[in-house]
């Protein structure tokens, strides 16, 4: 039993680690002439022997962009408060009771990052499959997606035993 | 001592009033507008001395890019002198009210080569020492989103909205626990008055014993 609660803690604690990693980390988009990681914050570039960031360029669609930002903000923020919910409610919770609040949160973290990767893969990008790669922070995201998900279910499923 | 604060007191106000004659003259930092429409540049000044009749207000325009400036307003001896030969010709008026310290200026139908720095000079005589203050302005052609606004604002809204949520929630439970405790209570104090007046019409049933099995 506690073999389980600490691989589900595990989880969560990497489901917020993917997420804090796919926002923060500008690397969704890889522009192949000169391997330069980009979005959604800002673009680096490679000038003499070292790299600097720059804003990104105002041909991107200033709307979409900053609702991929809010949306994966909003991820993290919902997988962190989940945490410490899943915590309290490990305490407090009535013998016999689901981790509703925590399964609650963990959803809502799946359904912003899905949000925010599925607003990028539509509207950025879609002309330059030859100029560029997505970049590490882009599987992240919907490898965080997929995570997320697994763990809100495991969260509704679970319920509170004796001797915890 | 007191001697020694009075002459310090006196020197102080020997300097200050020296130093604050600079006039200061406020403008805005930077303007931005569509094309095609009016935008009003404001000017005012601060100086220690009263407004004078003979208070003067110039603009000048230096395009972005560009090293030179050109005047394009003049406000002296109660007249106001708008470009008549500039870029701005026809496109310049003056709706400052100088009386009040107010040089402000429209331009009306901006362009995109409006694009620069304007610069609005003011001298209030005696007091003449100053730096001339500069607005940039900045035309679009759409407006464009500032930086941030909407990643904020969505953020904003939905962890206002799970406050607002964990709130009623929180609310809705402590209110009806009152109510429930309110109707137990009054039930209970019913009770304590029914049975009070019936033990006096209640008898006790009489006891049986019943034999053991």
């Amino acid at each position: 039993m506690l073999i389980l609660l600490a691989a589900i803690f595990v989880l969560h604690i990497a489901c917020i680690i993917i997420l804090l990693t796919a926002t923060i980390d500008n690397a969704w988009w890889v522009i192949s002439a000169g391997n330069m990681p980009t979005d959604i914050w800002a673009r680096w570039v490679f000038v003499n022997n070292s790299w600097h960031s720059i804003d990104l360029p105002s041909t991107y669609p200033e709307s979409y962009l900053q609702a991929v930002q809010a949306s994966s903000v909003l991820a993290c923020i919902f997988s962190i408060i989940g945490i410490f919910v899943f915590v309290a409610q490990l305490f407090t919770l009535p013998k016999g009771q689901r981790f509703l609040v925590s399964g609650v949160f963990q959803f809502l973290a799946c359904l912003c990052i899905m949000i925010a990767a599925s607003i990028y893969t539509d509207r950025f990008h879609t002309n330059e499959q030859s100029l560029g790669s997505y970049g590490h922070c882009f599987i992240l995201a919907w490898i965080a997606f997929a995570l997320t998900f697994l763990s809100s279910i495991i969260y509704f499923v679970l319920r509170k035993k004796t001797a915890e | 001592m007191l001697t020694f604060l009075a002459l310090t007191s006196v020197a102080f106000l020997g300097i200050v009033p020296e130093q604050s004659q600079a006039i200061a003259i406020y403008t805005g930092w930077e303007r931005h507008a569509l094309v095609g429409s009016d935008i009003r540049l404001s000017c005012s000044f601060f100086s220690w001395r009263w407004t004078s009749e003979d208070v003067t207000f110039s603009w000048t325009y230096r395009p972005d890019g560009s090293r030179d400036s050109i005047s394009i307003f003049h406000y002296t001896g109660g007249a106001a002198y708008v470009d008549n030969k500039g870029p701005f010709r026809d496109r310049l008026e003056f709706v400052g009210n100088p009386g009040r310290r107010d040089g402000s200026i429209l331009l009306k139908n901006l362009e995109l080569n409006d694009n620069g720095t304007f610069t609005c000079d003011a001298k209030n005589p005696p007091d003449i020492v100053g730096r001339p203050s500069s607005v940039r302005l900045l035309v679009f052609e759409k407006v464009p989103i500032q930086a941030g606004v909407i990643t904020g604002a969505i953020i904003g809204v939905v962890l206002g909205l799970l406050v607002l949520i964990v709130v009623i929630y929180y609310l809705m439970r402590f209110l009806v626990a009152r109510r429930v405790f309110s109707l137990s209570v009054s039930k209970h104090g019913k009770k304590k008055k029914e049975g009070s007046q019936q033990r006096q019409l209640w008898t006790p049933p009489p006891l049986t014993c019943y034999p053991l099995p």
